[in-house]
């Protein structure tokens, strides 16, 4: 591997001149502390130059997969290979990766030039060849003026910019951040978020993300994995997650305000299905999916409906069901209409120039063409 | 409370007093002995000298004596502690077995009385009947001159103040260590820097603020040395392990010479004074930059 070109000083690295693919290959993986299994066979394959970003609950185990990939974490079973090496065994050192802390992790007692330029420094590379990198780097970060300051003495945004200042300098194979933006404000969150996939367009660079935040994960990856428990729910661009969760946990954890479940069954009569509600909502199920949905006919299920997914005006019939408004909550661009259907917490979205409904009972209009149904007892999609 | 509410008074004024009685008073009156020719035995009515005493002290060969033994016993037993000091506790800091126990056993020399560790240190020291020559007899060494000797005893000296006081570098710099952030050192892993480099890079320059403090408390501690030299050595042989308290006890209580020693507490305190800002001075700007 030759590593003379820097693709931060000297552009874009041209695509045939590279040798070494930065893919990441994680196969079965499992990590237990102790007798606790937090991640069991994980399989993962992220290509080269690709944006992947690990999302799910807090304490799922992202983390965990990223140190495992950095190396900071033994693994309890299986293999990570980056580009053509097995790198499972290698010290972190010797991975090439560069890490995005959390808390930054920053050197306290060193000047930001010399937090990004330290690890040139500890590489032995020649002073100026340092002084060049740092000041190029922070030319793109933005962090010229700061460049003598002390970590404590910048804003958590500045911290940030070092943090990634210091990851890029290196040009490292892949780089890892965990949850870099979680100790932002909201504000300077979005700018960040434009920001890294501006530089992931700009270093093409492999990046594992890992976030708790879904909002961060549809906007910013290439391919988004949903994890939980230690488990891979589903891993697929943004859209597809969104529009096609292969189950319970992955249509609840995608989107916000999260999609509304009506748990029911599906009965057959007259020669239609329907799906009944406890509590008395009927809904016919559409033409087009009942083929589908005849194999879960007597068996319990989940309706699931986006916020956004109702119809206001024109719903056909057997498409209604009784909503028990509780509050209403303009957002601006929108309204929330937060309520019950039967014993199901529901929440509506609706354009805010139409007029509030009115607390109490209101007839919603679901559009079951895009509604979800799920097993119950699997939570697996049944896919129409 | 407000900032001037005259119940401030009752509270502060017995504080000041208590200073003043027991420690600006005292050293006004030893100041004024000190710019005096007054000695116990025989004894002569005190008579103004102003500063004789000092002047026939800069010119006393057995004053820069004391002083460069106990500058070499100082720098050298501290340089000792801090080395040793925060290597054992980069040691326990890295979790080795038995890692508690050490901690327990390390504080016990720190609470030893000087008095009775030197005390021991003489009888394992002694030339002829000490367990330390007869363990070198029984292997066939000749008996070593621990405490007849100057550079011996001065050797003997500097080990027995390391003994006692490396455990309190290593607590001091076990809990500095303690604070150090984790990640920073994963970070630097990542870097792929070395453990050497880890150590001067990130370690050392992290823990130089706690360093300064303790090589400083020490520092001027080691200064006052007295009850290890007065019970192994007691200056001798000859004047060879005279420390500079160990020189003010002799004019002081041997010779009721009390503006001499006066002057020489006063040339004491300068010393040490000068000392100890020199030695902030050089430290400042590595400091600063730290804030
Ligand atoms: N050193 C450890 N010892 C025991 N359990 C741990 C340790 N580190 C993490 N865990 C557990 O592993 C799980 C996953 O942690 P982590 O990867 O940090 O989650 P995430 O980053 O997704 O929030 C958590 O349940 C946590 O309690
Ligand atoms: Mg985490």
């Amino acid at each position: 591997m030759t590593r003379e070109r820097h693709p931060v000083l000297d552009g874009h690295w041209p695509e045939t001149e590279r040798d070494f693919m930065a893919y990441v290959e994680i196969e079965n993986v499992s990590k237990a502390y102790g007798p606790y299994k937090i991640i069991e066979g994980l399989d993962l394959n992220v290509a080269d130059e690709e944006f992947v970003v690990l999302v799910g609950p807090s304490g799922c185990g992202k983390t965990t997969t990223l140190r495992m990939i950095a190396g900071l974490e033994s693994v309890t079973g299986g293999t990570i290979r980056i580009g053509d090496r097995d790198v499972t065994q290698l010290r972190p050192g010797l991975r090439n990766c560069a890490m995005v802390f959390q808390n930054y992790a920053l050197y306290p007692h060193m000047t930001v030039s010399e937090n990004i330029g330290y690890g040139m420094k500890v590489r032995g590379e020649a002073r100026a060849t340092i002084e060049k990198a740092v000041k190029d780097v922070a030319k793109i970060l933005d962090l010229e003026q700061y460049i003598d300051r002390r970590p404590k003495q910048l804003s958590g945004g500045q911290r940030q910019r070092v943090a990634i200042g210091r990851a890029i300098v290196r040009s490292p194979d892949v780089f890892l951040f965990d949850e870099p933006l979680s100790n932002l404000d909201a504000k300077l969150r979005i700018e960040m978020r434009t920001e890294i996939k501006a530089l992931h367009r700009r270093l093409a660079k492999t990046i594992v993300y890992v976030t708790h935040d879904q909002v961060e994960a549809m906007t910013m990856a290439d391919r988004v994995v949903v994890m939980n428990r230690g488990r891979i729910e589903q891993a697929a661009d943004p859209i597809t997650i969104y529009e096609k969760p292969r189950n319970l946990f992955v249509a609840g954890f995608i989107g916000a305000p999260s999609m509304n479940f009506i748990h029911g069954e599906i009965v057959a009569r007259d020669g239609a299905l329907f799906f009944i509600e406890p509590s008395g909502t009927v809904l016919a199920v559409p033409k087009s999916r009942e083929a589908a949905y005849t194999a879960s006919i007597g068996k319990l299920v989940v309706l699931g409906v986006r916020p956004d997914h109702v119809v206001h005006q024109g719903a056909p019939a057997g498409s209604f069901v009784r909503m028990i408004v509780r509050d209403v909550e303009p957002l601006g661009p929108h309204t929330l209409v937060i309520g019950t259907v039967g014993a199901f917490p529901f929440t509506r979205r609706c354009r805010s120039e139409l007029p509030p409904s009115p607390i109490g009972p209101f007839d919603v209009g679901l559009d079951l063409q895009r509604a979800h149904l799920f097993d119950k007892a699997s939570g697996q999609a049944i896919v129409a | 409370m407000m900032r001037n509410d005259p119940i401030k008074h009752v509270f502060i004024w017995p504080a000041v007093l208590v200073v003043l009685a027991i420690s600006i008073f005292p050293l006004i009156y030893s100041l004024t002995t000190s710019f005096l020719s007054y000695r116990l035995i025989p004894p002569i009515p005190p008579r103004v000298v102003w500063f004789g005493n000092y002047v026939s002290l800069l010119q006393e060969p057995r004053f820069w004596n004391a002083i460069y033994t106990t500058t070499l016993i100082a720098f050298i037993a501290v340089g000792l502690q801090y080395t040793i000091g925060f290597a054992v506790a980069l040691a326990l800091n890295a979790r080795v077995p038995g890692e508690r126990l050490f901690r327990v056993a390390l504080l016990l020399p720190m609470l030893l009385a000087p008095v009775a560790v030197a005390l021991v240190a003489r009888m394992i020291f002694n030339p002829t009947m000490g367990p330390l020559n007869q363990l070198l007899g029984r292997f066939g060494l000749v008996n070593l001159p621990f405490l007849t000797n100057g550079h011996w005893a001065l050797g003997c000296i500097i080990a027995v103040e390391v003994w006692q006081w490396t455990p309190f570098v290593v607590l001091m710099m076990l809990a500095g260590l303690q604070t150090l952030p984790e990640d920073v050192y994963e970070a630097a892993e990542l870097e792929n820097a070395s453990a050497w480099q880890q150590f001067w890079g990130i370690t050392f320059p992290m823990l130089l603020p706690i360093s300064a403090a303790v090589v400083f408390i020490r520092l001027i501690e080691s200064y006052k040395i007295m009850d290890t030299v007065f019970v192994m050595t007691g200056g001798g042989p000859g004047v060879d392990t005279e420390t500079l308290t160990l020189f003010a006890y002799q004019e002081g209580f041997k010779k009721f010479n009390l503006g001499y020693t006066s002057a020489l507490s006063f040339l004491f305190l300068i010393a040490i004074t000068i000392i100890g800002v020199t030695y902030l001075a050089l430290l400042r700007p590595h400091l600063e930059k730290r804030r």
